[in-house]
C-alpha cells in the first residue's frame, strides 16, 4: 500500500447531498443519518462520505466536542474496487478492517478485495477541523459502528436503486458479496441481482447510484449478524510481511533530506551555544535540542556527534523536578499531606476522617501502600516526521505545508504546524498519516512533528526528521509515576465496613490543557490519575457496591516530567492497587481469593459471570502444577471488561531461583466481538506488554538526565518470556466496547497474587523485579 | 519481486558539496546489483539500504543490536544491520524481506518464503507489523537449521522484540508450518 499517491482524493463536485445537520450534542445521535454525503468518485464510482463523531477523549476547555471529528469515506469504483478510507490511525488494532467488515454486514463484499487507507488530513479533503481526530481511548470501533452500518446500508440502497433505474425488478433485486473461485482462480465481482436474470457488478452501477436518493434502511439483524462477528483476515496485512508496509520512518520523498535530533542531557536545559554545523549538513537550534540535517540518516547521526553544543544547567529546584528519588519521596510525603481533594465518598459527604474511625473500629485492618515508576512507551518504531513545505514565487514566502505522520492524531499536527506558521491558511496544511509501528499512546504528542517543521523551514527542503532510540527513551511522555495507599477495616464476617484509598499522581490532565490551568491542585480530581479506584465514574471499580464506607482522595504532585496517555493510562495505577489489596484481604481472612472476589460482587453480574468463566478457563479450583500458583484479578475499562488468571512458576536455576508467568488466562466481555480473532490479538498484546511493564517497566532519571537508553535497560518481554496465553470472549449483551487497553491492567496484579500465593512474600513496587 | 524506490540525487549529498571523497560501491540486494556512491563505507549496511537502495522493509529499532527489527540474511545468515559496515557486504548475497518470497524451501523443513509469508496473513500473526520483517527472516533462519523445532529452539533462536506482543501467535504459526501441535 502506498498512501502517498494513487488515490484521488480530492471530492468531485456533489451531485445529491443532504444538507448535515446542525450538530449539536443532543441530537447528534439521532441526526447521524444525515450525516452522510453522497457524489461521484474522480475516476466514476460512488463516492459516500460518513460523518464521524469526535473520539471519546475529554474535551478541552472552550472545545465543542459535538463537531464531528472528520470522516471515513467509502468509495465504490467503476472498475469495481472497494476502498475504503479511514479516519483512525492504524497502529496495530485493526481498526481499518474492522470498520470495513461493519460495512460488509449490511453492504455485501468480497472482503478479500478492499482496499483501506487512512485519512489524509486538511481542508482540502473535507474533514473537520475544529475538533479532535484522535485515535485513543479505545474509541475507534466502538464509537464508529452505527455509522458504518448506516454507510453500508445506504451504499446498498443506492446500488439497488440504480439497478431499478436499469430496469431490475424491485421486488427481488439484492446485493451479492463476490469471490474468487478457488478451483479457476476467476473473479466474480459485487454483485446487484435480481430473479429474472439480471445482473450488474457494484462498478457498473455506482456512478449512476451517486445521483440516486438514498434511504437508509438496515437489513442487518442485530441477534443474527453475518458478517460482524466472524474471523476476518485483515486486509493490511500481506503488505506487512513483503516489507511493502509504508510506516512514518518509510516516507521517501524525491529531493528528501535526513534529520536527527539530540535532546539536553538534562530534561529541562535549553540549548546555550550551538557551534557551526560540520561540513556539507546544517546545524538547527531547536532550544531544548539541536538537529542536524545532512544526505541520509547515518550521516546526520555523525554529523550531529561531531556538532559542539553547550547547554545551560538546571538550578538545582528545578533539578529536583525532575529526578526519580527525589520525585518518589515527595509522592511518599504527598500521602500524609493535609490537603487533597475528594474523589468519591459514600456516603455522600463522608469525610476521610470518618472513614478511617470507621477502619480503625473493625477486628482486622489493613494499611497497605502501592508504588508505581514512570513508564516508556518504547513503540518499535522511534518518532519521525517528514514535512516538506512548499514556497510562493517570491523563494520565501511559505505558499503550503505538506507532513507525512505516523500520528494518533493529525488535527493537532495541522494546530502545530498553524502554531509556528500562523500566517499559513489551514486548507494549506496536509497530513497524511501513515502506519504506526505501535503508538500506544506517544504518538499523541506534537514535540517531534513542531521540530520536523521547523528543521524542514530552516532546510526549505523535505525533510525526513527522526529520534535515535536513545532520544525516543529520555523524551518519551511518560506514564507518571504514583503512589496508592489503601486502608481497610473488615468486620467478624470478612465484610468491608470501611475503605480509604488516597492516591498522589501529577496530573496528565493538566498537563495536556484538559483542565483550566487555574484549577485549583486542592480541589481538582484527574479522573486519569484515580481510574477505576473509584464507583462513580465510567468505569466502576468492581466491588464498590460491597463497601459501606469509602472515600477516594486524590493528591496532584507537581513535577518537571513530561507525563502523557499510555496504554491504559490510570488504570494502569489503580487495577493493580485495588487487586492486590483485595486479594490482601482474602489470605487475611484465610479466603479463596476467587470465592472472596465473588461475595463482594453482589450487584456486578457482569463482573460476577466473567470471574465464573475465567475460574472455570483456567481450572482455579483444581491444584495448581507443581511449584506453580495462581493469582487473579478484574479489570473495568473503556466500555469493556476483563476477568484474569495468571500462573507463576519457580524455575531453579542452579543456586538461584527465579519465577517465570509460566500461563495467563483471560475471560473479555467487550459486547459483541465485531472481529473474535482480533480481539484475542489485542487481548493478547495487553497481556503481554501487561506483563513486561509489571515485571520490568522503570523509567528513571537521575537529576534531569535518563536512566534508560535503549531496549537493554528498558526490557520488553521475548518469545522465551511469553507465557501460554488462553482468551475466551464471552459476549453478555453489554454495548461494544474498547479491546485495546482492557487487557492491560489486570496483568500486574494477578502476577503479583499469583507471586504472593506461590511465595507468601507480598510485592507492592512495581516493577515486581521477578 | 519488490522494485526498488529510487531515491533521487540529494543537494545535500557530499558528492555536491565536495568536501569529502565519495566511494563507488555495489551490494547484491535480492539478486540486484545496485550500485551507487557513498560518502562513508563505515556507514551501517541498515542505513544504505533505506536510505539509498530504498528497501525500507528493513527497520531501525535499536541501533545497537538487540531488538533484530534490522536482520536479514547474508549468504544465507540471519544477520544484524543495524551497526556493521557496508563494506562488510560487498561480497554478499543479501536477502531482505522484500527477497524473502522468492526464497526456496527452507533446508528440509520444506517451508518456502511464500508459504512464511501466507501462514503469516492465514494466522493473522503481525498487529502493528514494524517488527515482522525481522521476525520472519529469523523463522526462516531457524526452519533452515531445525525444520521441526521444539518450544525450546524456537524460545532460543526468535530473540526479535515485538512490543505489539505477537509471539504466540508467531510459535503457533510455526508449530502450523512444520506439522507440530499447538498448546491448548
Amino acid at each position: 500500500m502506498n498512501e502517498m499517491s494513487g488515490f484521488p482524493l480530492k471530492p468531485a463536485p456533489f451531485v445529491t447531498t443532504e444538507e448535515p445537520a446542525q450538530p449539536k450534542a443532543d441530537n447528534f445521535k439521532l441526526n447521524r443519518r444525515s450525516f452522510l454525503k453522497a457524489s461521484i468518485a474522480a475516476g466514476g464510482g460512488l463516492m459516500l462520505d460518513i460523518s464521524l463523531p469526535r473520539a471519546s477523549l475529554a474535551s478541552k476547555p472552550g472545545e465543542d466536542a459535538s463537531f464531528a471529528a472528520g470522516k471515513a469515506t467509502l468509495v465504490i469504483g467503476a472498475d469495481d474496487s472497494i476502498t475504503l478510507i479511514v479516519p483512525g490511525g492504524e497502529m496495530g488494532q485493526g481498526i481499518n478492517s474492522a470498520l470495513a467488515q461493519i460495512i460488509a454486514e449490511e453492504l455485501p463484499l468480497d472482503f478479500t478485495r478492499i482496499r483501506t487507507v487512512p485519512a489524509p488530513y486538511g481542508a482540502q479533503y473535507g474533514t473537520g477541523l475544529q475538533a479532535s481526530q484522535v485515535t485513543g481511548g479505545s474509541s475507534g470501533v466502538r464509537g464508529y459502528f452505527d455509522y458504518m452500518l448506516d454507510a453500508g446500508a445506504t451504499a446498498r440502497s443506492m446500488l439497488v436503486a440504480a439497478a431499478i433505474q436499469k430496469g431490475g425488478d424491485p421486488n427481488t433485486l439484492r446485493a451479492v458479496a463476490g469471490f474468487t473461485d478457488p478451483d479457476s482462480g476467476t473473479w466474480t465481482p459485487n454483485l446487484v441481482r435480481d430473479d429474472a436474470g439480471n445482473s450488474w457488478s457494484y462498478g457498473e452501477l455506482a456512478t449512476e447510484a451517486a445521483s440516486t436518493n438514498p434511504t437508509t434502511s438496515r437489513m442487518s439483524d442485530p441477534d443474527a449478524y453475518k458478517v460482524i462477528g466472524t474471523r476476518m483476515i485483515r486486509p493490511d496485512i500481506r503488505e506487512k510481511v513483503n516489507g511493502s508496509a509504508v510506516f512514518g520512518l518509510d516516507v521517501q520523498l524525491p529531493g528528501m533530506k535526513f534529520a536527527a535530533v539530540k535532546h539536553a542531557p538534562a530534561l529541562g536545559a535549553k540549548v546555550s551555544t550551538m557551534g557551526a554545523a560540520p561540513a556539507g549538513t546544517l546545524a538547527v537550534n531547536l532550544d531544548t535540542a539541536v538537529a542536524v540535517v545532512a544526505a541520509d540518516s547515518w550521516a546526520a547521526r555523525k554529523a550531529l556527534n561531531a556538532l559542539t553544543v553547550t547547554w545551560t544547567s538546571l538550578s538545582y529546584a528545578q533539578q529536583s523536578l525532575v529526578d526519580t528519588a527525589t520525585q518518589t519521596g515527595s509522592l511518599n510525603s504527598l500521602l500524609s499531606s493535609t490537603t487533597s481533594a475528594v474523589a468519591e465518598a459514600k456516603p455522600a459527604g463522608t469525610s476521610a476522617a470518618t472513614v478511617l474511625s470507621a477502619i480503625n473500629s473493625q477486628p482486622r485492618k489493613l494499611n497497605l501502600t502501592y508504588s508505581f515508576p514512570m513508564l516508556a512507551h518504547a513503540c518499535m518504531e522511534v518518532l519521525n516526521c517528514t514535512v516538506e513545505p512548499l514556497y510562493a514565487p517570491d523563494g520565501v514566502t511559505v505558499s503550503a505545508i505538506n507532513v507525512w505522520c505516523p500520528t494518533q492524531a493529525p488535527d493537532w499536527v495541522v494546530n502545530t504546524v498553524t502554531a509556528l506558521l500562523p500566517a499559513l491558511p489551514r486548507d494549506k496544511i496536509s497530513v497524511t498519516t501513515t502506519l504506526m509501528g505501535g503508538g500506544l499512546g506517544r504518538k499523541i504528542e506534537q514535540d517531534y512533528v513542531a521540530q520536523a517543521v521547523r528543521v524542514a523551514l530552516f532546510a526549505k527542503a523535505p525533510v525526513k526528521l527522526m529520534w535515535w532510540r536513545e532520544e525516543d527513551f529520555a523524551r518519551d511522555f511518560f506514564r507518571p509515576a504514583a503512589v496508592s495507599k489503601i486502608q481497610v477495616g473488615l468486620d467478624a464476617n470478612g465484610s468491608i465496613q470501611g475503605w480509604y484509598n488516597r492516591i498522589a499522581a501529577p496530573s496528565v490532565m493538566r498537563s495536556h490543557g484538559f483542565v483550566s490551568p487555574t484549577a485549583s491542585y486542592s480541589s481538582f480530581v484527574d479522573s486519569i490519575a484515580v481510574g477505576s479506584a473509584v464507583g462513580n465514574g465510567d468505569e466502576p471499580m468492581p466491588y464498590a457496591n460491597a463497601m459501606t464506607r469509602r472515600v477516594v482522595d486524590y493528591v496532584e504532585q507537581k513535577t518537571g516530567f513530561s507525563l502523557g496517555f499510555w496504554r491504559s493510562v490510570g488504570q494502569s495505577i489503580s487495577c493493580f492497587a485495588v487487586e492486590s489489596a483485595i486479594d490482601e484481604c482474602a489470605r487475611l481472612l484465610g479466603r479463596d481469593p476467587y470465592d472472596y472476589r465473588l461475595s463482594l460482587l453482589a450487584g456486578n453480574d457482569t463482573m460476577k459471570a466473567l470471574l465464573e468463566d475465567v475460574a472455570q478457563l483456567s481450572s482455579w479450583k483444581s491444584a495448581a502444577p507443581p511449584g506453580t500458583a495462581r493469582g487473579m484479578a478484574l479489570s473495568p475499562g473503556f466500555g469493556s471488561s476483563a476477568a484474569m488468571v495468571a500462573e507463576v512458576t519457580r524455575v531453579a536455576s542452579g543456586s538461584t531461583t527465579n519465577y517465570k508467568v509460566s500461563r495467563i488466562f483471560c475471560s473479555v466481555d467487550c459486547g459483541f466481538a465485531v472481529n473474535p480473532d482480533q480481539v484475542v490479538a489485542q487481548i493478547q498484546g495487553g497481556i503481554l506488554q501487561g506483563m513486561s511493564s509489571a515485571r520490568w517497566g522503570r523509567m528513571q532519571f537521575d537529576h534531569g538526565v535518563a536512566q534508560v537508553k535503549n531496549f537493554s535497560d528498558y526490557r520488553l518481554g521475548r518469545m522465551a518470556d511469553t507465557p501460554i496465553i488462553t482468551v475466551r470472549i464471552v459476549n453478555q449483551g453489554s454495548p461494544l466496547g474498547g479491546i485495546g487497553e482492557v487487557g492491560v491492567p489486570p496483568v500486574a496484579p494477578a502476577i503479583a497474587n499469583a507471586y504472593a500465593a506461590l511465595t507468601g512474600t507480598r510485592k507492592r513496587n512495581l516493577p515486581l523485579g521477578i | 519481486m519488490q522494485t526498488f524506490v529510487s531515491v533521487r540525487p540529494n543537494p545535500l549529498d557530499r558528492a555536491e558539496t565536495g568536501s569529502e571523497r565519495m566511494t563507488s560501491i555495489t551490494i547484491n540486494v535480492n539478486g540486484r546489483n545496485w550500485t551507487g556512491d557513498v560518502a562513508d563505507t563505515s556507514t551501517p549496511l541498515l542505513w544504505v539500504l533505506r536510505d539509498r537502495v530504498g528497501a525500507t522493509g528493513t527497520k531501525y529499532g535499536c541501533g545497537i543490536e538487540v531488538c533484530s527489527a534490522c536482520v536479514i540474511l547474508a549468504d544465507g545468515t540471519l544477520t544484524k544491520t543495524c551497526t556493521e559496515n557496508v563494506a562488510n557486504f560487498i561480497d554478499k548475497k543479501l536477502v531482505t524481506i522484500e527477497g524473502l518470497a522468492d526464497m526456496p524451501p527452507a533446508g528440509s523443513s520444506g517451508v518456502t518464503g511464500k508459504m512464511l509469508q501466507e501462514m503469516w496473513v492465514e494466522s493473522q500473526v503481525p498487529q502493528c507489523g514494524y517488527c515482522q520483517s525481522g521476525m520472519l527472516l529469523a523463522v526462516y533462519a531457524l526452519l533452515r537449521s531445525k525444520p521441526r523445532p521444539s518450544d525450546a529452539d524456537i524460545d532460543q533462536a526468535i530473540s526479535n522484540i515485538c512490543a505489539c506482543g505477537t509471539y504466540p501467535r508467531v510459535r503457533d504459526a510455526i508449530k502450523t508450518l512444520t506439522g507440530q501441535a499447538i498448546a491448548a
